[in-house]
């Protein structure tokens, strides 16, 4: 019996699917935390769910925000680095992270708890200062955030990682109006979003029926991840999607299909910027 | 097998370097040789047979799920 919650098994099914890639010969990174991270439970739910493209993506996505972490630069400005729902994440303790920067991790309590204990065991020593902060998200979360050192002040990069899947279309567009009202100038947000057509796609029907049957719906999607971000104040610098150049092109099993091909599946990989007010 | 099918068994089979056959009956959903990412090829490539438009929000699964439920559907309309 796992110490976890659902949305924390999900956690350890990503980590699952990161500790494969990392034993490929040509990995897009490596996790050498990821097998121990993920459990057997992972590894169960990767097998589970074998939907079309999925753990292809989570490489991708983890390669994709990886470099938005290792690409950092100075000139930047940011020095502070949220991952949000950072579940098993273990990029404090693989990256090679600019001088000067600190990560927080915010999850909930019994995870937080869970994973230190885990990375303990491993003897896991992290790479850069790293915070990790107990918050509920689906509340006032923030000051918990400000309580861990988080400065809204100054520059932040937001890493929100396979985390609006879960939440209602209104739960994903207040969350990004409160990162973006906790952004100085210069803020950015890196993260993943579903396509619209994905959700109503009758290819799709088995796995998300499973999926909420299991207790992890996937609730929101839009096709139009750029008009989205910018109601709640961001403006997207780039929208990729796997397969594309530069995106994880050598494990994308799929054709990449063309912006204006009605009912694809899309994948978004988005890199935003706040937008400064006043 | 009329040449609209097979161009759509040759796409198939061209994802599938494991496979070198494709019964007419066989589930290709349920074993997974088409999913929902491939999906979309899969309809541009009847689309691009047949000369049919296929509409998205009428999609009906059962008209995908093997080769013959595709011929039925988007091949052989003018012979039933």
């Amino acid at each position: 019996m796992t110490a976890l919650r659902p949305v924390s098994l999900t956690a350890e099914w990503m980590a699952a699917a990161r500790a494969v890639e990392s034993e490929q010969a040509d990995a897009l990174f490596v996790d050498p935390l990821a097998r121990d991270l993920a459990s057997a439970n992972g590894f169960e739910l990767l097998d589970k769910y074998p939907n079309g493209g999925l753990r292809q993506f989570i490489w991708i996505r983890t390669k994709f925000l990886d470099d938005s972490v290792t690409g950092l630069r100075p000139a930047d400005g940011i020095e502070q680095v949220v991952l949000l729902a950072a579940g098993l994440d273990t990029r404090a303790f693989r990256l090679d992270w600019p001088a000067g920067v600190v990560v927080y991790e915010v999850d909930h309590g019994p995870l937080v708890e869970e994973k230190q204990r885990r990375l303990d065991r491993l003897g896991a020593k992290p790479k850069v200062p790293r915070h990790a902060v107990a918050a509920d998200l689906t509340t006032q979360w923030l000051p918990d955030l400000v309580r861990a050192g988080f400065d809204p002040g100054r520059p932040t990069l937001w890493i929100v990682e396979g985390v609006t899947f879960f939440l209602t279309p209104q739960q994903a567009a207040d969350l990004f109006v409160t990162l973006a009202d906790a952004s100085a100038p210069g803020s950015r947000l890196d993260l993943d979003i579903l396509g619209g057509a994905l959700l109503r796609n009758p290819f799709s029907r088995a796995f998300l029926d499973a999926m909420r049957a299991d207790g992890r719906p996937w609730l929101f999607g839009t096709d139009e991840p750029a008009e989205f971000l910018a109601e709640a104040g961001w403006k997207v610098r780039e929208l990729k999607e796997p397969g594309q150049p530069g995106i994880g092109e050598r494990r994308w099993p799929y054709a990449v299909q063309p912006r204006d091909r009605r009912g694809a599946n899309r994948l978004w990989l988005v890199r935003a910027e706040v937008v400064s007010r006043g | 097998m009329n040449s609209g099918v097979a161009k759509v068994k040759d796409w198939i089979l061209g994802r599938h370097a494991e496979r070198d056959e494709l019964a007419p009956e066989e589930n290709i959903i349920d074993s997974r040789l088409v999913d929902s990412m491939s999906f979309i090829e899969l309809i541009y490539v009847i689309e691009s047979a047949s000369g049919a438009e296929i509409d998205f929000d009428t999609i009906d699964l059962a008209d995908f799920q093997s080769l013959a439920a595709i011929d039925r559907a988007f091949f052989s309309r003018g012979a039933r």
